[in-house]
């Protein structure tokens, strides 16, 4: 799984170096400025940050053999996963509605691909975990087996880590990006 | 030299550069603090258990508190102005201390074999090379009249 995340971790840094080559080159609108939402971002990202403690101790009760917590827990992690990703839904049709699509301007583009991945990525750890809770309600996940779960809970932090890139990057430090110096020339 | 391939090579010995051979044979270093301190690192021996398989949920608890205490503070900053050129730095900053939180402690590396920390952090200097590289080509490419 190291090995995995290692080549991950390179996949998603192409992603981000794309969208830092292309920052505030967008020749029309709408520019992060006038779209980004921080607050309801900064919740979802506390979701996610939730979501990766739920993980850590749904594991150690796995571990320990407490079946019902390490359930619990592991359910918690699906439960805050799907409200992450309904934030994202949320948001990706508000910035359809606000006129911007992966197709509008390269802000779009680059912020898509890359969030979009990412939610992909949180989708997929959402049904790998909810097949865990599955077996550890079952009894299939025991303390004997307990691997599994860390391994699929790196998963899940790692999707946790780059997102904590993604908010600060994208979210946080371009909310301030507006058009490039001579946008206004083309447009009269 | 052939004890050298072979130390690099096998299970034996479960050293740094040895894969554990299952978890119970990870070599969960004995050094526990993170920072300097015989006070500091006794409080965190306690929360971690001396480093011996993975730490309490107390321990979890702390370490997410602080997360969310980090984000909070990110945000501040985002309303604060003023910051001037201290902004971009300050948020790099505070968005390395989440990543190092959740993955010394979370992602258990803190715990675990050092060849873990080894094949991630290489990874990493790795990815960031190349994309500096990238983006300091991109930045001289726009340059150029």
């Amino acid at each position: 799984m190291w090995a995995f995340l290692g080549s991950d971790v390179m996949f998603f840094g192409a992603f981000i170096a794309t969208y830092l080559v292309y920052r505030g080159r967008s020749l029309n609108g709408p520019y992060p400025s006038e779209i980004l939402n921080i607050p309801v971002t900064s919740v979802s990202t506390f979701v996610l940050l939730m979501s990766s403690l739920a993980m850590v101790l749904g594991l150690h009760y796995v571990k320990e053999g407490q079946k019902n917590k390490g359930t619990l827990w592991i359910l918690a992690v699906v439960l805050l996963g799907m409200v992450f990703i309904g934030f994202q839904m949320v948001e990706f049709s508000e910035f359809v509605n606000e006129g911007l699509t992966p197709r509008t301007n390269i802000f779009g583009t680059t912020f898509f691909i890359l969030t979009g991945i990412h939610g992909a990525h949180v989708t997929i750890g959402v049904l790998w975990m909810a097949f865990l809770a599955y077996g550890s309600h079952k009894g299939t996940l025991r303390p004997d087996n307990a691997l599994d779960l860390e391994i699929a809970g790196l998963y899940w932090h790692f999707v946790d880590i780059v997102w904590i890139v993604i908010f600060t990057v994208i979210y946080l430090i371009s909310a301030t990006d507006g058009p490039p110096p001579g946008a206004e020339l083309l447009h009269g | 030299m052939a004890n050298l391939w072979h130390r690099l090579t096998h299970y034996e010995g479960n050293g740094w550069w040895n894969l554990p051979r299952s978890a119970s044979a990870e070599a969960n270093p004995p050094h526990e603090g993170p920072i300097g301190g015989a006070w500091l690192s006794n409080i965190f021996r306690t929360l971690t258990h001396g480093g011996v398989s993975h730490a309490g949920p107390g321990f979890y608890w702390l370490v997410g508190l602080m997360l969310a205490i980090i984000t909070l503070l990110e945000v501040w900053l985002f309303a604060v102005e003023g910051l001037g050129a201290w902004y971009v730095p300050l948020l790099l900053g505070l968005s390395a201390l989440k990543f190092v939180g959740v993955v010394a402690f979370f992602m258990h590396l803190r715990f675990d074999n050092r060849f873990f920390t080894y094949v991630f952090v290489a990874s990493m200097l790795i990815g960031i090379g190349i994309f500096s590289a990238l983006l300091l080509l991109m930045e001289y490419a726009h340059q150029v009249p």
